[in-house]
């Protein structure tokens, strides 16, 4: 059986920027990470290996040449391969660009089950999965917290998630894509052995433009900070000042 | 279909209903004003549209609740939601409804059916949107980017459009309107799916101390460990009614259970005070505690996007700063 993972470098969300003519400009030096429901897509494949060895997993990312690093921590975690598309950050490819990459390289690989984070914790568009199961013709289900394996490995059964904790049920026979949830089953720290192995690993790479991919049907034209819904009053002064006017204001609206 | 600066050629503007237990889901009122105000903006049709078994009786009621033009799709064995039929189906139908743009929720379901649906319709896809702004090149949509500290303003520059709508972004009355739209129903076969839904369960009871709460208060992530679970509950202690909930990340980690779950796929509280410690502010979150009367945010970060939609916004280290509040009350 052979997974896929898809998976993107993110920024740590603390992270400080400003707003440059309408363009998020990092103040650097910016730590980057793995997104962290993409670490999750990767502990759901890495169990279902636990269960077959024979199950191969692999990583790709899409993102410029500092990107390999997540596709070492997914090594580190216990990936067996590991693909790097490199793209340019500045601007960032979107949703259909990201999709239709990963599907033309995906479709010389022949995947049996493909796992994506179901939104990318910085982004947070969650369309990646779902436009990549349709260009590859094959089923999905979105916003998944448990997957399983049928006994004879043709197809999945996966639980997806509804509004109100309301849980769907679902049979997929594989080829499929399952975009994951985050749920009780919490990523494994690689080891360090592992993570100093996966530092050294030659990965291999391609340009975004060696694939087809079609024009954006979308575009951002600028970055704005939000505006406050509410008043949004920054307490000010000390510890001690800022608990004594909160109980204040609490104690004006009658709710203390 | 073709478009000038966002602006979409004469057809339909479509809302796709979201639907429960055979009942109308209130989302749907939403979408159906959100769908209005853009066939408004280029004199298009609204359709709202229902998919499933039942959708004519679900169909009387949005007709009820939204006024617009609505179209039953009756399709045999789809329940309420199967994100393969819906694809399969709307991809059959909007072609020839002229849809210029089609709006679903930004819910497990919208973001299931949106972006698939936008390959099979050529469409651009666009989720999560929060509000419609007019500028001098025509109409943008504006969406949380960057873990919701920054609002990205897009547009379409091809195909048709899809988008998702944050849930309370297009507000509805709660009444109906003044008078119902037009029902038609469709009858169609069931599309061939490869995959097949084997139930729905209703596991997670929610928590009715919760939900019925003057007083939540809320724990994210950022208590760093869950032994601060403590400080949180302390917190809750000074009010009466109140209940302790969490963000998902906490649950996850089994530091709260799933009961005690606020946002998109857990409970939706309105309570007078609501106050979030070490929470972010993702969409997935805030969609459960915007409606709340009063809200009050603490967390080290002062960027964080739960500052944007707080009454009172406290940049402290939690763990110091409820031991003081505590003993100072």
């Amino acid at each position: 059986m052979r997974i896929l993972t898809c998976i993107k470098q993110i920024s740590e969300p603390e992270s400080l920027f400003d707003l440059e003519e309408g363009k998020v400009s990092w103040r650097s030096p910016v730590r980057q990470r793995l997104s962290s429901l993409d670490e999750f897509a990767l502990e759901t494949g890495l169990r279902i290996k636990d269960a077959d060895p024979a199950a191969a997993l692999w990583a790709v990312t899409l993102g410029p040449p500092s990107a390999d690093s997540v596709l070492r921590r997914a090594l580190g975690m216990g990936a067996d391969h590991a693909a790097h598309i490199i793209t340019q950050d500045d601007p960032a490819p979107g949703p259909l660009a990201v999709a239709s990459a990963l599907a033309a390289w995906a479709r010389q690989h022949e995947f049996d089950l493909i796992l994506c984070g179901v939104m990318s914790e910085d982004a947070m568009q969650g369309a990646v999965g779902p436009m990549l199961a349709r260009l590859l013709d094959i089923p999905w289900a979105s916003a998944v917290s448990r997957l399983e394996v049928s006994d004879d490995g043709s197809s999945v059964t996966a639980e997806r998630e509804m509004e109100g904790g309301r849980r769907q049920i679902l049979e997929l026979p594989m080829p499929a894509l399952v975009t994951i949830q985050s749920s009780p089953q919490q990523p494994r720290y690689p080891a360090l052995s592992s993570l100093l192995r996966a530092k050294k690993a030659d990965i291999p790479s391609l340009a975004i433009e060696d694939l087809t991919v079609p024009p954006e049907r979308a575009a951002i034209l600028r970055t704005e900070l939000p505006g406050r819904t509410r008043a949004g009053v920054f307490l000010q002064g000390n510890t001690q000042e800022k608990a004594a006017q909160l109980l204040a204001l609490l104690r004006e609206r009658a709710l203390l | 279909m073709s478009r000038d600066n966002g602006q979409p050629m004469p057809g339909t503007v479509v809302a796709v209903a979201e639907h429960r237990d055979g009942r109308l889901a209130p989302l749907s009122k939403e979408l159906a004003v959100c769908a209005r105000k853009l066939a408004d903006k280029w004199n298009l049709e609204v359709v709202v549209v229902v998919l499933g078994e039942r959708a004519e009786v679900i169909a009387q009621e949005a007709s009820r609740a939204t006024g617009e033009r609505v179209t039953a799709v009756q399709v045999p064995g789809l329940d309420e939601f199967h994100g393969e039929a819906y694809v399969k189906i709307l991809a059959g139908l909007l072609p020839a409804w002229g849809a210029a743009v089609v709006v679903g929720g930004h819910t497990t379901s919208g973001m299931d059916w949106a972006p698939a649906l936008a390959i099979d319709l050529g469409a651009a896809c666009l989720t999560g949107v929060e509000a419609l702004e007019d500028d001098a090149e025509g109409l943008c949509y504006r969406r949380a980017g960057l873990y919701g500290k920054v609002v990205e303003v897009m547009r379409p520059v091809s195909g048709p459009l899809i988008i998702t709508v944050a849930p309370g972004a297009f507000k509805a009355s709660s009444a109906d309107a003044a008078r119902p739209g037009l029902v038609e129903i469709l009858e169609i076969a069931a599309p061939e799916c490869r995959s097949r839904v084997l139930a729905v369960e209703k596991e997670v009871d929610q928590d009715s101390a919760l939900t019925q709460a003057q007083v939540v208060v809320a724990a994210g992530r950022g208590i760093g460990k869950p032994e601060n679970l403590e400080l949180i509950r302390r917190l809750a202690g000074l009010f009466s009614r109140s209940a302790v909930a969490g963000s998902r990340p906490v649950c996850d980690m089994g530091w709260l259970d799933y009961r005690s779950q606020v946002g998109l796929t857990g409970a939706t509280v309105s309570p007078r005070l609501y106050i979030a410690c070490g929470i972010s502010g993702a969409r997935q979150h805030t969609v459960g505690m915007q409606g709340s009367d009063f809200i009050v945010a603490i967390s080290n970060d002062p960027a964080a996007a739960i500052f944007n939609l707080a009454d009172v916004c406290i940049v402290e280290d939690l763990t110091e700063f409820i031991p003081v509040l505590l003993s100072q009350s």
